[in-house]
């Protein structure tokens, strides 16, 4: 009750928001310019994002007030606006500074994002999600906001000067390839967890009927999960090189020591403990006076299953698929060392030249896939569940 | 109409239930009791089948239960468990259609007959049919699971302690609404319960198990005044002469009191000539207003200060509740009568404490002598 009345006075996230906000626009540099690969660079301030850097401060001050607004709704406006602002003003801000430090410049010289540039941004995102769960879920369920900032993005490209840093420079580069990987990342990691789905939701089942099943699975699963994904893969690799070697047919089929073959069976592998885990967890979980009734008033085991294990289990489920998806994103990059084209290779290519912006064209397409598919299907599975279990 | 015939259930050696007979006729309610753990529930599942018999036959009208697909015989059969065990994720109105949809029921019968239940079992299905079960009270909840037991309108019902789960006072509310649909639709049911009172309240005929076997098997009065054993004694309790209150309705021993209608008190005096002391006023509908004490009436005042005014639902009882309601009622406001009133407060009657005592006494000789054997 206390720590309620205290946070009508402020809200205390938001102010935090505001100040890495402030942080990042002052004492870091905002960009790097280097005349060639080779020379040095030299660092800039906000200052050079000529009035982008105004405008950057009035939204630290919208998200300043938003700290102390007097409402609940006022306080979510403003620091919504603000956060949302910030992220359009940073792409046109990023914009002004690479193409007014690259006049005169040779066309080797680059302009890359600095680290006060990224500190805005995670200011940004603290500000946007201040408030809490209950925030975050009304930021995210609203579509007009989010499209408008991405207009503001796309159009900083355009007209804004930001094709004229370096991660968008690289981008351009690769720009063929980039789509190719980041559909291969997709169809790899979406497979792995379609196959978890079709194998994992059965075993988790299967686990709740037989005692045996359940120690078993639950083991087994728990136990590739402590194994580290790179060692998954090397593991893999001997057996199915031999198993593709042995069976010509099964070479045809892709089934090698190298290629997407390894990589997937090690997805799948990943993804099936949370899917089976919690399509155990919410199928036991189903009242036993429940089943009780439904059978003893006449249904079948399969209408016991289909029309009130599964239902009452599918938040949970839901839930599994979820953390698998967020899972198998991420740790798709690794499968890269077994000869799977994705995202990885940008990583692990910039990882060895050391370039930071080949790095980052690799991994910022991960986060938002991660965050965006982890968004999409939190509000999957809220739709999934029965109205009368919802919360 | 259940008939169970030497049934037998065997967990390793244990017999959870021995050589069971019993049967419950058709519209008769048959309530099975015991203390915990004595095979009550085990002998409610044989009968749809939740559970199989070791050994012994079960009948359901006419038909051996093992002959049957368990589905299809269970479809048939009313069941509610004590837990409830509503669907949570369906509304009241289609957990009520559960069994309809299994057989088939097309959508616009299934809504009528939700409705039909729901006013049966006391809640406005206007407020009731879109709720979900984490919506309901304790004791709306149950009354949803017997509406949903009774939906495809099976001849037979299976309750096991239906009530189990509600405070006392919403249970007597439950067991008294229970008493009235039964009145209406006439059910075959087992109803297993470990409350005693329950038994008597709502049994045509009460069987009373011990660790697997039956003790006895009678109706509540006979229970009441012919116990077969220590055992059953024990189990019915030392207040076996209130319980019985519970057998007899207020209808049944009331007797006609002596009334006057409001604005005509004076008549009183000449009551008081007679035997009565106490003389009920009504108004013009016949709605129970008050009472005067004729010792109380001089012979010059006005007899309109003699009268008590009364709420006619707090210093009455109804004419189809219990005598131990009517006695209790009694004790509680410290009178040695009561006023008995119909559904719309109209006095139809008066129960005198002599009353309650001579239905209480009623077969005590036979008691004394159990009691005696038992000491000997
Ligand atoms: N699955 C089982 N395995 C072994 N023993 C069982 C099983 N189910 C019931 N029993 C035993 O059978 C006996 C009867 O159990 P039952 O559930 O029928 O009792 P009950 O009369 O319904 O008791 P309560 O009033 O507590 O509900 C108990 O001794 C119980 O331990
Ligand atoms: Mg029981």
């Amino acid at each position: 009750m206390s720590d309620h009345s205290l946070q009508t006075r402020f809200d205390r996230v938001a102010l935090v928001g505001a100040i890495v906000t402030l942080a990042g626009a002052t004492a870091l540099p905002f960009v790097e310019l280097r005349p060639n690969r080779l020379v040095p660079g030299t660092v800039h301030s906000l200052a050079d994002a000529g009035v982008w850097m105004f405008a950057t401060w009035g939204l630290v001050a919208l998200a300043l007030l938003s700290a102390v607004a007097p409402s609940a709704k006022a306080r979510s406006a403003a620091s919504s606006a603000s956060a949302y602002g910030l992220v359009a003003v940073l792409a046109w801000a990023l914009g002004e500074a690479a193409s007014t430090l690259l006049v005169g410049q040779t066309s080797v010289a680059r302009v890359s994002i600095g680290s006060g540039a990224w500190v805005i941004l995670l200011g940004a995102a603290v500000i946007g999600f201040a408030g809490g769960e209950e925030r975050k879920r009304y930021l995210l369920r609203r579509l007009g906001p989010p499209v408008l900032v991405l207009a503001a993005v796309v159009s900083a490209f355009v007209w804004g000067g930001l094709d004229d840093i370096s991660l968008a420079q690289e981008f351009e580069v690769r720009a063929e390839s980039f789509w190719q990987l980041l559909a291969g990342h997709l169809a790899l990691a979406g497979a792995g967890v379609a196959l978890g789905a079709v194998f994992g939701v059965p075993l988790g089942l299967w686990a709740t009927r037989d005692r045996k099943v359940r120690g078993v699975v639950l083991g087994v699963t728990g136990i590739i999960q402590t194994v580290p994904s790179l060692a998954l893969l090397g593991l893999l690799i001997l057996p199915l090189s031999a198993l593709g070697n042995a069976v010509p047919f099964l070479r045809d089929l892709g089934v090698r020591g190298i290629g997407a073959a390894p990589g997937l069976v090690a997805l799948t592998m990943y993804a099936l403990l949370p899917i089976v885990r919690n399509t155990y967890v919410g199928l036991a979980e189903v009242d036993p006076a429940v089943v009780d009734a439904g059978r003893g008033m006449g249904m079948s085991s399969r209408q016991l299953l289909m029309r009130v294990e599964l239902p009452l289990a599918l938040p949970l489920i839901m839930e599994g698929l979820r953390t698998a998806s967020v899972l198998l994103i991420g740790i798709t990059t690794l499968t890269v060392f077994a000869g799977a084209r994705n995202l990885g290779i940008l990583i692990f290519e910039g990882l060895g030249q050391f370039a930071p912006d080949l790095i980052l064209l690799g991994a910022l397409p991960v986060i938002v896939l991660a965050v965006v598919v982890d968004v999409a299907l939190s509000a999957l599975a809220k739709r999934l569940t029965p109205e009368g279990v919802r919360e | 109409m259940i008939r169970l015939e030497g049934v037998t259930r065997r967990y390793g050696d244990e017999l959870a239930v021995d050589d069971l007979s019993l049967e419950v006729a058709e519209g008769e309610v048959c309530v099975l009791i015991g203390p915990s753990g004595c095979g009550k529930t085990t002998t409610l599942r044989m009968i749809n089948r939740l559970i199989e018999p070791s050994g012994g036959s079960i009948m359901v009208n006419g038909r051996n239960v093992m002959s049957m697909r368990p589905e299809e015989l269970r479809r048939g059969l009313g069941y509610v468990i004590q837990s409830i065990g509503l669907f949570p994720h369906l509304s009241v109105e289609r957990n009520i259609g559960v069994v309809p949809h299994l057989l088939g029921w097309d959508k616009q019968r299934m809504a009528e007959r939700a409705r039909e239940l729901l006013h049966l079992v006391g809640l406005d299905p206007e407020v009731y049919l879109g709720k979900y079960p984490r919506q309901l009270s304790g004791g709306e909840a149950q009354r949803v699971g017997v509406a949903r037991a009774l939906a495809a309108d099976p001849p037979v019902l299976l309750m096991d302690e239906p009530f189990g789960a509600v405070d006392p006072l919403n249970r007597e509310r439950l067991q008294a609404e229970f008493a009235r649909i039964q009145r209406e639709l006439h059910k075959t049911v087992l109803f297993v319960t470990h409350d005693i009172d329950e038994a008597i309240r709502l049994a045509d005929k009460v069987a009373i198990m011990r660790d697997g076997r039956l003790q006895q098997f009678a109706s509540p009065e006979e229970v009441l005044n012919h116990p077969a054993n220590k055992f059953v004694h024990d189990f019915v309790g030392a207040d076996r002469a209130l319980k019985r209150l519970v057998r007899v309705r207020v209808e049944d021993v009331m007797r006609s009191p002596a009334i006057v209608q409001e604005g005509s008190e004076e008549l009183a005096f000449r009551v008081a000539a007679g035997r009565r002391r106490f003389v009920y006023v009504i108004d013009a509908a016949g709605k129970l207003v008050g009472w005067m004490d004729t010792a109380d009436l001089e012979p010059d005042m006005d007899p309109a200060e003699a009268l008590t005014r009364v709420d006619p639902a707090q210093a009455s009882v109804r004419s189809d509740a219990s005598l131990r309601d009517a006695l209790s009622r009694m004790l509680g406001l410290g009178f040695r009568a009561i006023a008995v009133t119909d559904d719309k407060c109209r006095l139809v009657g008066e129960v005198t404490f002599a009353a309650v005592e001579e239905a209480m006494t009623e077969g005590d000789e036979h008691i004394t002598n159990i009691a005696e054997e038992d000491a000997g």
